[in-house]
Order: structure tokens, then C-alpha cells, then sequence
């Protein structure tokens, strides 16, 4: 109660002053509500996933009379829906046999099908089973507006990457000077390495992928998991803020997380490129 | 005067006596050693600061929260599209495209699924240290073998230095060898603290070392075989993949000139 009361004196003046309540209520409200506004509400209003006005005109133009019987329009909603699945299997083929004409390593994740496979010309060397994952609402609201496919037909290119592992596990070794040091060196063990291998990886046309291990991870890792969630809510808040500042609004982004074996995570991870390529079917 | 000063003091701290703090002000400066108080903060100025540093943080919440707050957003706001089926009112072009979209994606699965070699290749995966000999979707052969370390050597001088690590991506098999011979490169005498010796000094050329066959991959990495048996599944050598005497024979019978070797 003491500490209660202690935070509460500095509001003592709210109780009775009408005058002081009106300022500091506007006050409290000023920045947070600029904030929301640009970084909540107008980038919702004005997303790049939304179909523009022209596009639901266009479609309306098209729109089945009301008089239409029901079992027609059921009938069409089924051809309609099988439609749009085959505009996405073949956006996704269409993207992997795109990157099979690349030498570089690339990433095909299938959600319907919980794949994902690690691809070099057109050859699967490693496919991890997805054991779970979760999308943004975004998704489902692109796949009802039949547009999903438009999204997903080209290859993602890698922009941004974030992980609780390093790219490459480097160790610097000084040359030894001598015979004697070099054979004093050879009976050093080798570092084994059991680190949790989490990673985000940051896509153009606002994709995000967020990988995540199976496996709980050990106390050091949790610890590096913690400092990894904040640097990537760092800087989400960091990109919002320099889209403000130039005058631009924060894009809201399509993130897909996903859940695979620590193993798969490890290996994918380090195997991927710089600006590797993704095919997505989801 | 003391007690003007207290009255107004109580009013800044929320006292509601809003006329006689006016009138404080208002009133003339004393002399009196009181007057050494600073003067009073007006009214509005601790609601204006509190306001706004409270305000300060809860922006920055917004700002942290706000993807999360978008996605709810997204959440409960209305879809503002048409649903799939009032895109056309012909049925039967609809149906026609179904079709002819239906053989495009098969035509596609088919042409990716040729992709895959249907001569034998190799999968080395360096993370885990392991190898599988496939022939189209069949895997032929499991077994380990030792990638690059990752070490960055540096010479004494620091000026020149080496890294270790097995490059990663699609390679083809350039040259098949039976009881190959080594023949060290600089880093192999610096590693042991050796002087480097000329070019095709006789203490370059080792026998033995790289197993009965090696299969080359280009720029100098091989896969060949090893004397330290013990160190397979470990991520140990200078960039070469080693295997055992076993996995070696069932790959190099196996794998072709220009056969393809795919590292991960």
C-alpha cells in the first residue's frame, strides 16, 4: 500500500484541479496517439496487401446477380477456391524452377504440405519437416481476395538477417612459430558447438520468416533468445522510426513463423546465402 | 507571506483554492528572506510534464507494440474485398481455365521433378558432417565424413592468412584419382611451423595421406580419404571433404566424371 500511495502522490493534483486533469490527460495522450496514428492506423488503412479501390470495382463490374440460385453460387465458390490453389501451386513451381537456374542456395517453404527444403538447381538436398507454424492474418485476407498467388509469384530475395547462432563459426588460429608450438597445438580440443539456432530472416515485398528450434532451449540460450527478441523488436522500431522520418509510413509486414528441428534450423541457417531466394506456397 | 507561499505550494500539489493562489501571485515581491524561494511553478506546468513524460513512454510502448497492434487491427477489422466466387458469371470459361491451369502446374511439378539427377550424385551436409549417395529420389549410401574447420590461420607476420571451410553449392566431379598423391600448399607448412619451400620442393609431395582414391572438385578441393579415422563427423579439415576408407570406395565407384556434388 505504501508503495501505491508513494506512486500515486505525484497525481495528487488530478483529484479536485478540473484545469491541470484537462492538461495532463492531453498530455498523456499527445505523442501516443501521433504514434498510433502513423504506426498503427494509416499503415493499416494504406497496406500494400489491400487491393486497391480500382481492383474491387472491377470485380464488382463482374459480380453474379442476386437472383443467382445458391447451389450455382456454391458450385462456382468451389471452382473458385480450386482456381486459386492452382494459381498457387503454380506460382511456387513457377518460382522453383526460376531459382533452378541460379547456382546459389535457396529456400522452398510449403506450408500446405509443412515442408521446407533447402534447393540448389532444382535438387532438394535437405527437406525439414515444418512441425508448426503460424501466419499473419494478412495471409488469409490476401487468399479471400484470391490474390494471394500474385504475391507469391516471383521469388522472395533475402534482405535482412537476425540469429541466436553465427553465419559461420570462426576461429582465428595464430600460426605457431615453431615445430615444438605446432605439435603443442595439435593435442588441443576441438570447441564442440551446441548452440540454439533461431533466426529471422527479412524478405523484399514484406516477408518476414522467423525460424524457430523444436527444442527447448539450454539457460545461455534462452539468454541469447532474450537479446535476440529484443534486437528484433529493436528494429522493427527502429525501421518505423526512419520511415517516419522520412516521411514515409512504417509497412506493416507478412510474417510467417515456423518450427522446425534444432538440427534442420542450424543447418539451414548457415547454408543460406546472402540474398538467398525463397519459393513460398502457403 | 509564509503562509501565501504554503497555500500556494498546497495548490500546485492539488489544492483547490484556485482564487487566493491568484491573488499570490499577483501580490508584490516581498523582502523578506522568503523571497529567496524560487518562485512558484504555475499551475499547468506539473500536469504538462508529468503528461507528457508519461506520455513520452506510452508512445514508445505504441511504437514497440505497434506490428502486434496492426496485427490485431487486421484481426478485427472487415475483409474489404468480394469473396472468390463473384469474380465472373461464366461458368464455363471459369471451368476451361481450371483446366488449362490444372495442366500448367502439372507441366511444371514435372519439369522441376526433372531437376533431380538420375545418375548417382553425392549430398554433403557440413553442418552435420554426414554424406548420402542418391541416384534420382534413392538414397544408395549413408555415411560420415569431416568438412572444413572454419579456422582462419595466420601467419607469423600476419600477412597472409587462410581460411578453412568446404565451399557450399552445386559442384561436378572434375578428375578421379587412384593412390593420389599430396602435394602441400604454403598453409600446410605454416600450420606446423615449417619454412616454406619452393614451389615443387620434394618435401611438398606426400604419399599416402589422401586415402586410395581422391575425386576432384575444382579450385583444389578434393574428397579423399583419411589416416585420422577417428575425427570423421567432425568439422576438421582445410576445406576438403575427407571420408572413410569404406564410404570412399562406394563413392568413388559411384560417382562419375562430371558427376554432381551438391554441399550444404
Amino acid at each position: 500500500m505504501a508503495v501505491v500511495a508513494r506512486v500515486a502522490r505525484p497525481f495528487r493534483f488530478l483529484r479536485q484541479n478540473r484545469q491541470a486533469q484537462i492538461i495532463f490527460f492531453l498530455a498523456l495522450f499527445i505523442f501516443p496517439g501521433i504514434i498510433f496514428l502513423f504506426t498503427v492506423v494509416l499503415p493499416v488503412a494504406h497496406n500494400p496487401f489491400e487491393a486497391s479501390a480500382e481492383d474491387e470495382v472491377a470485380e464488382n463490374i463482374e459480380a453474379l446477380p442476386d437472383s443467382t440460385p445458391p447451389d450455382i453460387i456454391t458450385g462456382r465458390q468451389e471452382l473458385a477456391k480450386k482456381m486459386a490453389a492452382l494459381e498457387i501451386d503454380q506460382a511456387f513451381f513457377q518460382a522453383r524452377v526460376q531459382l533452378s537456374k541460379s547456382d546459389s542456395i535457396s529456400l522452398a517453404v510449403d506450408l500446405l504440405d509443412s515442408v521446407l527444403s533447402l534447393e540448389v538447381k532444382g535438387l532438394a538436398m535437405r527437406r525439414c519437416k515444418i512441425l508448426r507454424f503460424r501466419s499473419s492474418g494478412l495471409a488469409k485476407r490476401l487468399r479471400s481476395q484470391g490474390r494471394l498467388h500474385q504475391w507469391l509469384a516471383a521469388p522472395f530475395v533475402l534482405q535482412k538477417e537476425l540469429a541466436t547462432l553465427p553465419k559461420s563459426p570462426i576461429r582465428i588460429k595464430e600460426a605457431p612459430k615453431d615445430t615444438i608450438e605446432a605439435n603443442e597445438s595439435k593435442g588441443e580440443d576441438l570447441p564442440i558447438e551446441h548452440r540454439d539456432a533461431e533466426f529471422t530472416l527479412q524478405f523484399d515485398r514484406n516477408l518476414t520468416l522467423v525460424v524457430e528450434q523444436a527444442q527447448a532451449p539450454s539457460f545461455s540460450g534462452r539468454l541469447r533468445q532474450l537479446w535476440y527478441d529484443w534486437r528484433r523488436s529493436f528494429d522493427t522500431a527502429l525501421d518505423a522510426v526512419v520511415a517516419l522520418l522520412h516521411k514515409e509510413l512504417p509497412q506493416h509486414r507478412m510474417w510467417i513463423e515456423i518450427e522446425i528441428s534444432r538440427e534442420d534450423a542450424k543447418a539451414v541457417y548457415r547454408a543460406l546465402p546472402q540474398q538467398a531466394k525463397l519459393a513460398l506456397r502457403l | 507571506m509564509n503562509e501565501a507561499i504554503k497555500k500556494n505550494s498546497s495548490f500546485s500539489a492539488g489544492s483547490p483554492n484556485d482564487e487566493n493562489a491568484a491573488k499570490v501571485e499577483k501580490s508584490p515581491p516581498a523582502k523578506t528572506p522568503a523571497a529567496a524561494v524560487p518562485p512558484v511553478r504555475d499551475g499547468a506546468g506539473k500536469p504538462l510534464v508529468l503528461g507528457f513524460s508519461l506520455g513520452l513512454f506510452l508512445a514508445l510502448l505504441t511504437l514497440w507494440f505497434a506490428p502486434m497492434l496492426r496485427e490485431w487491427m487486421f484481426a478485427v477489422l472487415p475483409e474489404s474485398q468480394f469473396a472468390l466466387q463473384l469474380r465472373t458469371t461464366d461458368i464455363k470459361r471459369l471451368q476451361k481455365d481450371a483446366l488449362r491451369l490444372e495442366k500448367r502446374v502439372s507441366s511444371l511439378r514435372k519439369k522441376y521433378e526433372q531437376l533431380t539427377p538420375r545418375v548417382p550424385y553425392l549430398i554433403v551436409n557440413t553442418s552435420e558432417n554426414r554424406i548420402r549417395v542418391m541416384k534420382g529420389n534413392d538414397v544408395i549410401h549413408e555415411g560420415v565424413c569431416s568438412t572444413g574447420s572454419y579456422v582462419l590461420l595466420r601467419s607469423a607476420e600476419q600477412q597472409r592468412q587462410w581460411m578453412f571451410f568446404t565451399p557450399r553449392g552445386m559442384f561436378q566431379i572434375r578428375g578421379k584419382r587412384e593412390y593420389p598423391v599430396w602435394k602441400k600448399p604454403d598453409w600446410a607448412f605454416v600450420e606446423e611451423g615449417l619454412p616454406i619451400p619452393s614451389p615443387n620442393a620434394p618435401e611438398r609431395f606426400e604419399y599416402g595421406v589422401l586415402g586410395e582414391y581422391a575425386l576432384e572438385l575444382g579450385d583444389g578441393y578434393l574428397i579423399h580419404g583419411t589416416l585420422y579415422t577417428r575425427m570423421l563427423g567432425m568439422p576438421v579439415t582445410h576445406g576438403c571433404v575427407r571420408l572413410g576408407d569404406e564410404d570412399l570406395r562406394i563413392v568413388y565407384k559411384n560417382l562419375q566424371f562430371g558427376s554432381k556434388v551438391f554441399i550444404y
